[in-house]
């Protein structure tokens, strides 16, 4: 069975150096064998910011159903492993990027309030994340501000902090200049051959049944 | 234009929550009541009734200094922030920092950010900071004692675009504030930021008096 990926480009600006660092991961996991790649990017999709309602704590649902968040859960639900890449702007991820995690909110509701499973039971712990950013500043602390929320995205989604994977490159600002990066594009390719050796040993101690996880 | 002359002082109050009237909105109204209550004028903008986007990205605004994008937010930010004395940011906290609209406001910003550093047409003199506070509002359903921390940088990063004064003492949150109205309940958050206000507009009425201040 093939390996399912999903990937979400969050920055508005299409093929930008948070993207280029995406494209990288993503290309070195579909020169693996049994890998499928979906990548959307936030700029041609709709996700709305969250409003607030607590309406999925009853419902296990959104109750906004005017915008593309219906399919992309179902997306995430189904893949084993979900990647998110995001310019920092401002000390934060992008805004379109603010919005994806805080639409995960039923997830939330339905995994802590209605204690409902998000994924089956046996798919726990066999599902891994990846978080991709770029920032302009060199400043090392630019990333620091922005994790937890990343973090909040994973774990509603029943992927673990020690299941996410973070490659973040400060630095770059200009359009090309991680394409230029001495060590960015081979990390990333790196990263990507790595999550897909362990996702597939996660996946494979399913099959034989063997149990041995967490 | 800032003003030693007399003028009242022009406090704005910006929510990033999507709701009406919730716990955020009333700790907002309270600082500017308070505001309100020591002379000053206060002005409230709900981003959830706004028409606008978030940053393109396209960074248009690195060789012009205007954004591209013509929306509910071109006027607030190239008129209101810049001629407010105080400004207040009010959001709530979703996934361990401030609300999407929010963001999105502070990331259209970026046309100041390009203004000051790539274009060097905006400078701020140290008074600047002094004369101009900025705050922070924000209420969090968690408990978590670090809820707000992830936020600060963003706002700071704001803050500072506009040449505002932001400082930890220029933090008004309240935890618990799951529920609707539960800030009516919080023993201290609403006259906390009732008194934050007041002493916001006396503080620099303080200051202003006697002090040369100048002109954009």
């Amino acid at each position: 069975m093939a390996v399912h990926v999903l990937a979400f480009a969050t920055s508005p600006r299409r093929h930008g150096n948070s993207e280029t660092l995406l494209d990288a991961l993503l290309e070195a996991m579909e020169a693996e064998d049994g890998v499928e790649v979906e990548k959307y990017a936030l700029d041609e999709i709709v996700i709305e910011p969250c409003r607030g309602c607590n309406a999925c704590e009853e419902l296990n649902r959104c109750i906004n159903e005017d915008d593309d968040l219906d399919w992309v859960l179902e997306k995430i639900i189904d893949a084993d492993i979900v990647v998110m890449a995001s310019p920092v702007y401002c000390m934060g991820m992008c805004a379109q990027a603010k919005a994806l995690v805080d639409r995960m909110q039923v997830l939330r509701s339905r995994k802590y309030v209605l204690n409902l499973p998000v994924v089956p039971a046996e798919r726990q712990g066999k599902r891994l994340g990846a978080f991709l950013a770029t920032a302009g500043q060199d400043w090392d602390y630019v990333f620091d501000a922005l994790v937890p929320s990343v973090k909040c995205f994973f774990h509603v989604m029943d992927i673990k902090n020690r299941d996410i994977s973070y490659l973040m490159v400060n630095n770059v600002d200009e359009m090309g200049a991680l394409a230029a990066h001495p060590t960015a594009t081979a990390d990333a390719a790196a990263l990507g051959k790595q999550m897909i050796t362990d996702i597939k040993a996660r996946l494979a101690g399913d099959e034989s049944g063997s149990g041995e996880q967490e | 234009m800032t003003d030693d002359t007399g003028q009242p002082i022009r406090v704005l109050g910006i929510s990033g929550s999507p709701h009406r009237g919730g716990n955020t909105e009333q700790l907002l109204d309270r600082f500017l009541e308070g505001a309100a209550d020591a002379g000053g004028i206060p002005e409230k903008i709900i981003l959830s009734t706004l028409d606008y986007r978030s940053c393109r990205g396209c960074n248009a605004c690195h060789k012009t200094g205007v954004c591209v994008m013509k929306d509910d937010l071109i006027p607030i930010l190239t008129q209101k922030v810049p001629d407010a004395d105080i400004v207040a940011l009010a959001s709530p906290i979703y996934s361990m920092s401030i609300t999407a609209e929010m963001k999105a406001f502070i990331d259209r910003a970026h046309t100041i950010w390009a203004q000051k550093f790539k274009l060097h047409q905006v400078h701020y003199e140290e008074e600047h900071f002094t004369n101009h506070p900025g705050y922070f509002l924000a209420t969090a359903g968690m408990e978590r004692p670090d809820i707000f921390d992830y936020s600060y940088p963003i706002i700071t990063a704001f803050f500072n675009g506009f040449g505002c004064g932001y400082t930890p003492d220029h933090n008004i949150t309240a935890t618990g504030m799951d529920r609707w109205g539960s800030i009516r309940e919080h023993p201290t958050a609403l006259t906390f930021a009732y008194t934050a206000g007041k002493e916001a507009v006396r503080q620099l009425e303080k200051m202003q008096t006697g002090t040369r201040t100048e002109t954009k």
